[in-house]
């Protein structure tokens, strides 16, 4: 069961991202390889960093192997994506503010044995000078009640639950969903739209006891550092477009004519779908236009794309059945 | 009548579309009954030419035909879609992928498939070399207009 650890990081090179790493390297259950999304204007050498010369020491000696890469500056949803194809079953992300206790990866890991779990999350707690954290929020985890309740996440878990949507960090099996690559970079929501279609595809999601990770909210650097208001609007537009259309199959066909007529054969065996076309005379549908108003960028529905990712081999009609199917 | 859809989309750079057959004049040598389909721009190979037909005429044409022939285009989808075979002439493109079956593909050999089937048609070069010769399209053309016949 193999399973990548990845850590998106942007201006907290001497803040909290030492402390993550180090919770990291001291788990009691390692994961199988490391990679530091390294997003900063100014990136430096890790090597070359005093700190993280010691740490990728122990990580060889503790045959953790670790990478850094570059990051593409264009959100960390564009992050978690690269980390969702590199070809692990498994992706433990951690944000590089949240500090995992030791136990954290070897208990979420009990809980991916099951063939039908998406993702497993523990508590993600922010700890407050004089507010107690909650135990046992009560919170449903259903999309539908996102705006009336606080994240289960918040509290203290004391039972393992099925939830629809998980928030900050957890595990989750790679390669099964896509990002939604639509949002902006401050790619607002960017985990409970990846968590909540998780669910949409069968998988189960599920919050777990005594796995507690310590979020807090450094308020210098951070992947979302960027606080273009505007940015956080066209993001929760996008959100609230997606779960509007939460019950449909969404299908977009942003290609040619010959493809359209290949995808007309896939139509049928979708359920309930909701097209957006470029030539509704071939397949009926909405416009393109309005598909890039409700979505953002619809580079995740570009079946070209796809077919790179996979490596495809097949006819193009069995890529479609692939995607919507 | 044969219906022939000599050239696929041109490219923005003006460059030769590499799915394009450049033998088409010695293919329409053969018969005199060639109903060419296609848009304007394009250069005229046999007298009836028919440009920019909607879809509904296209599928109606398609229909009335014996058999058509094209390169790796639209159209090699449409006749598959009205479920009348026709010839698809192959040369970098990658009939496994975007082809169908029911048709009569082309390919002189898989050595000159493009090494990336996903990206950009402008980076690949036209090449004369990677299509089959029109005596084999004119054996595949009888070959099939004959097995209608029985």
């Amino acid at each position: 069961m193999s399973i990548l650890c990845s850590v998106a990081t942007r201006g907290r090179y001497e803040t909290t991202l030492p402390l993550v790493l180090m919770a990291i390297l001291n788990q009691t259950k390692l994961p199988d390889k490391l990679i530091i999304f390294d997003d900063n204007d100014d990136a430096k050498d890790m090597r070359e960093m005093t700190f993280y010369q010691h740490f990728f020491r122990i990580c060889l000696e503790k045959r953790l192997d670790w990478e850094v890469v570059y990051a593409p500056k264009k959100g960390q949803h564009h992050i978690h994506q690269i980390a969702n194809t590199w070809g692990y079953k498994w992706v433990w992300r951690v944000d590089d503010d949240c500090i995992p206790e030791t136990n954290v990866l070897e208990r979420l890991s009990k809980y991916i044995e099951a063939d039908d779990i998406g993702a497993v999350g523990g508590a993600i707690l922010t700890p407050q000078s004089g507010v107690p954290i909650p135990y046992d929020l009560p919170s449903t985890g259903l999309i539908d009640q996102i705006d009336a309740e606080p994240n289960i996440q918040w509290g203290y878990i004391t039972q393992a639950k099925p939830v629809q949507h998980l928030h900050c960090s957890f595990i989750y099996r790679a390669g099964v969903h896509d990002y939604h690559l639509g949002l902006s970079r401050v790619a607002h929501r960017e985990e409970t739209l990846f968590t909540y279609g998780l669910h949409q595809k069968g998988y189960v999601n599920m919050v777990v006891p005594s796995a507690n990770s310590w979020h807090l909210k450094n308020p210098q650097g951070g992947i979302r550092s960027e606080t273009k208001h505007e940015m956080f609007q066209h993001d929760e537009h996008v959100f609230r477009n997606m779960l509007g259309l939460r019950d449909k199959t969404i299908v977009v066909l942003d290609s040619g004519m010959g493809d359209h007529v290949v995808f007309s054969h896939v139509l049928k065996d979708i359920q309930n779908p909701e097209v957006f076309s470029c030539y509704p005379e071939i397949v009926p549908g909405r416009s393109i236009a309005e598909a890039h108003y409700l979505f953002g960028n619809l580079d995740q529905w570009s079946i070209y794309k796809k077919m790179i990712d996979w490596g495809w081999k097949d006819s193009l009609e069995a890529a479609y059945r692939k995607m919507y199917l | 009548m044969i219906l022939i859809s000599p050239y696929s989309k041109q490219l923005r750079s003006g460059k030769t579309n590499p799915k394009n057959y450049p033998f088409w004049k010695s293919v329409v040598e053969l018969r005199d009954d060639f109903v060419q389909i296609g848009i304007e721009g394009e250069e005229q190979l046999v007298p009836d030419f028919r440009k920019n037909l909607p879809l509904s005429q296209l599928r109606q044409l398609i229909n009335e035909c014996d058999t058509w022939i094209s390169c790796d285009s639209f159209i090699q989808h449409l006749g598959w879609d009205e479920g009348k075979k026709g010839i698809v002439l192959w040369s970098v493109s990658d009939p496994l992928i975007f082809g169908h079956a029911e048709n009569v593909n082309l390919l002189k050999d898989r050595s000159y498939l493009a090494p990336n089937q996903f990206g950009w048609w402008e980076f690949v070069e036209h090449n004369s070399d990677a299509f089959v010769s029109p005596e084999i399209v004119k054996q595949a053309l009888d070959s099939l207009l004959s097995f209608d016949k029985t």
